[in-house]
């Protein structure tokens, strides 16, 4: 509440108005160049499977720090919409024969469409009602794609034979990894440039933020809770499904499996460790889970029970994440 | 007509084990605010320490193993609060940070049983063995003792938050957290109890359900997303809410399952949860917390 008596309006303006937008996207781009170049150095075939898995996983993660982190709604059906662009993505490409590409555009509308399902139910509720509302989705899913075998979702075994994807004419296979992980490393980057740089800084980021700090007084001021509310669900969820299908076209194989719990605690993991509402907070923690988690694959049987007891450290020792600590001492001069 | 009184019955049976472990799901919630998504792996370990007295090392009788067990699910509950609950109450996002920490803790519980017992499932013997006729519909005696014991707890629980001034202590809490604390209530006490009391409630019935249902290292997700949508339907913190909730519930389920298959259970309990939450957004007992 003291912040109302000295508003720091000059901080407001710089994110609306974009102000080191361009400087931050250079950084961002250059980054990226970066990784693109480290691609191309790095030998292995395995080491650029996990990069591949990692910049998916981003763009997941981004889109639900979005819904998370900066509208502060408890959305935990986010691996519903990544099911659904997944598999949505797959049966499009397999069954009305559309080339992947142009079925990972369909997975974004189904996503969309999700998404306002999804919301529509939950804009009802409060608080930790929508968290309980969203999660229950997530569970109650499985057997509901189980009994989906009869319109060709394959069932518990999943769907097999995904078509690779087609750039241009030229088929890309799932062995080919160094082309892989320069498509999605440019698919990853440019979702997540547009979540954080252009969504997240714009009219409808500064929406959220305001919902989320001050719910009252942002509708006071005009904020239209509703829409910005439905807006985030739409947003996140069509980015979602977008990795779900290019998930789907890497992988060739979508199976119940992408919601079982130990997808959703390593999303969870993710968000916890990198810290949420703070970019690069939650994309670092894509980077350190998937390749830490990678690097424990030799105690496979501890691997779980590792994770669960990081996330509990990790929460309890920095509840803001890893880009909490950076704040902690960027502050002190 | 008998067998539609036969699902009733085994649907009104089903309902009060569910509203045991929903009951304290919601008790926790009420006073603390704290969703337990560690809920369901406690209810594994209830099963599991019950398994392992009974028959994986000791051969204690059941009663003797219920007498060791309810001690140390209290003192785990109480465990758990302090030690990963307690440090983030009055943290700025709490309520994230809780449900976070509590997810990773039921995947240390979980796999942490599956490492010591290892992967597969476990049952008891279960005490009483045979059947009740009862005007053409069986029954086995051991379903009605789940119900009777499963009731009995329920309400004894509700006459302690009723009628006991510990009771209305807890109540208190739950109502309004700094005034309990003002008129001189230990809060912290009031927490470290209600999440005892609750572990001890979802142990109970997964000793109690080892013989039907079996268990496993991960088989505690299914009585929790159980509870977890019992308690939503009945309106979060609201113990009366998740009794009622917990029968309409099995009742719909016991249908559901004669008529359509086991597998349209569990979409049937959200069709549900979204006609309530439509209708009533906080479910059917709840009240908003301001």
């Amino acid at each position: 509440m003291s912040d109302f008596s000295k508003p720091d309006t000059s901080m407001i303006a710089s994110v609306f108005t974009g102000k080191g937008l361009v400087r931050d996207s250079l950084v961002f781009w250059a980054v990226i160049a970066g990784l693109a170049m480290l691609g191309a150095v790095l030998g292995d075939s395995y080491v650029r499977h996990i990069f591949i898995l990692v910049f998916i996983w981003c763009i997941v993660i981004a889109s639900w720090d979005l819904i998370l982190g900066y509208a502060g709604i408890f959305n935990y059906a986010q691996l519903v919409f990544f099911t659904f662009g997944a598999y949505g993505s797959a049966m499009l490409s397999i069954y009305a024969g559309f080339t992947p590409l142009l079925s990972i555009l369909s997975a974004a509308a189904i996503g969309a469409v999700i998404g306002v399902v999804i919301a529509i139910p939950s804009l009802r509720l409060k608080g930790e009602y929508v968290a309980l509302f969203t999660f229950a989705v997530h569970l109650a899913l499985p057997p509901l794609i189980q009994q989906g075998k009869a319109i060709g979702m394959g069932g518990n075994t999943g769907l097999l034979g995904i078509p690779w994807l087609n750039l241009f004419g030229f088929q890309v296979s799932s062995i080919d990894k160094l082309t892989w992980y320069w498509v999605s490393l440019f698919l990853g980057a440019l979702c997540v440039w547009l979540i954080y740089f252009i969504v997240l800084r714009g009219r409808m980021g500064l929406a959220f933020v305001a919902m989320r700090d001050a719910d009252t007084f942002a509708q006071a001021i005009g904020v239209n809770e509703y829409k910005y509310k439905l807006l985030a669900f739409v947003v996140s969820a069509v980015f979602t499904a977008v990795a779900g299908g290019i998930y789907a076209h890497y992988t060739s194989v979508v199976t119940p499996k992408i919601l079982g719990t130990e997808f959703f605690l390593m999303a969870m993991v993710m968000l916890a460790i990198g810290g949420m509402g703070r970019f690069p907070g939650a994309i670092l923690g894509v980077f350190l889970v998937v390749i830490g988690n990678e690097l424990l694959r030799s105690f496979d049987d501890y691997r779980l029970l590792l994770l669960g007891v990081v996330v509990v450290v990790t929460v309890i020792c920095l509840p803001r994440g890893i880009a909490g600590l950076f704040e902690r001492q960027s502050k002190q001069p | 007509m008998t067998q539609i009184f036969e699902i009733l019955l085994s649907g009104i049976t089903q309902g009060a084990v569910y509203c045991l472990v929903a009951v304290g799901l919601s008790l926790v919630y009420g006073a603390s605010r704290i969703l337990n998504f560690a809920h369901g792996s406690l209810y594994s370990l209830g099963g599991f320490l019950a398994w392992y007295l009974v028959a994986g090392g000791f051969d204690l009788p059941l009663w003797m193993a219920v007498l060791i067990i309810l001690p140390v699910l209290a003192l785990t509950g109480i465990g758990i609060e302090r030690v990963i609950i307690r440090p983030l109450r009055g943290s700025d996002n709490w309520k994230i940070n809780t449900i976070m920490v509590t997810l990773g803790l039921a995947f240390i519980i979980e796999n942490g049983l599956q490492l010591v017992f290892g992967p597969g499932t476990r049952t008891i013997a279960p005490f009483v063995e045979g059947t009740l006729e009862l005007g053409g519909i069986t029954l086995s005696w051991y379903k009605v003792w789940i119900f009777a014991i499963s009731l009995m707890l329920v309400g004894a629980l509700e006459y302690f938050l009723g009628h006991t001034r510990y009771g209305q202590a807890v109540r208190a809490v739950s109502q309004d957290m700094q005034g309990a604390n003002q008129v001189g209530i230990n809060v912290n006490q009031v927490f470290s109890f209600t999440f005892a009391l609750s572990v001890v409630l979802t142990g109970i019935a997964g000793i109690l359900l080892a013989p039907v249902f079996l268990v496993s290292p991960l088989g505690g997700w299914a009585p929790f997303l159980k509870a977890f949508v019992i308690v939503v339907l009945g309106g979060l913190g609201s113990t009366k809410g998740a009794f009622v909730a917990a029968f309409i519930l099995a009742v719909l389920e016991a249908f559901v399952i004669f008529y359509i298959g086991p597998s349209w259970a569990m979409p049937a309990w959200l069709v549900m949860l979204i006609v309530v939450l439509m209708v009533r957004p906080k479910g059917l007992f709840g009240v908003w917390e301001n």
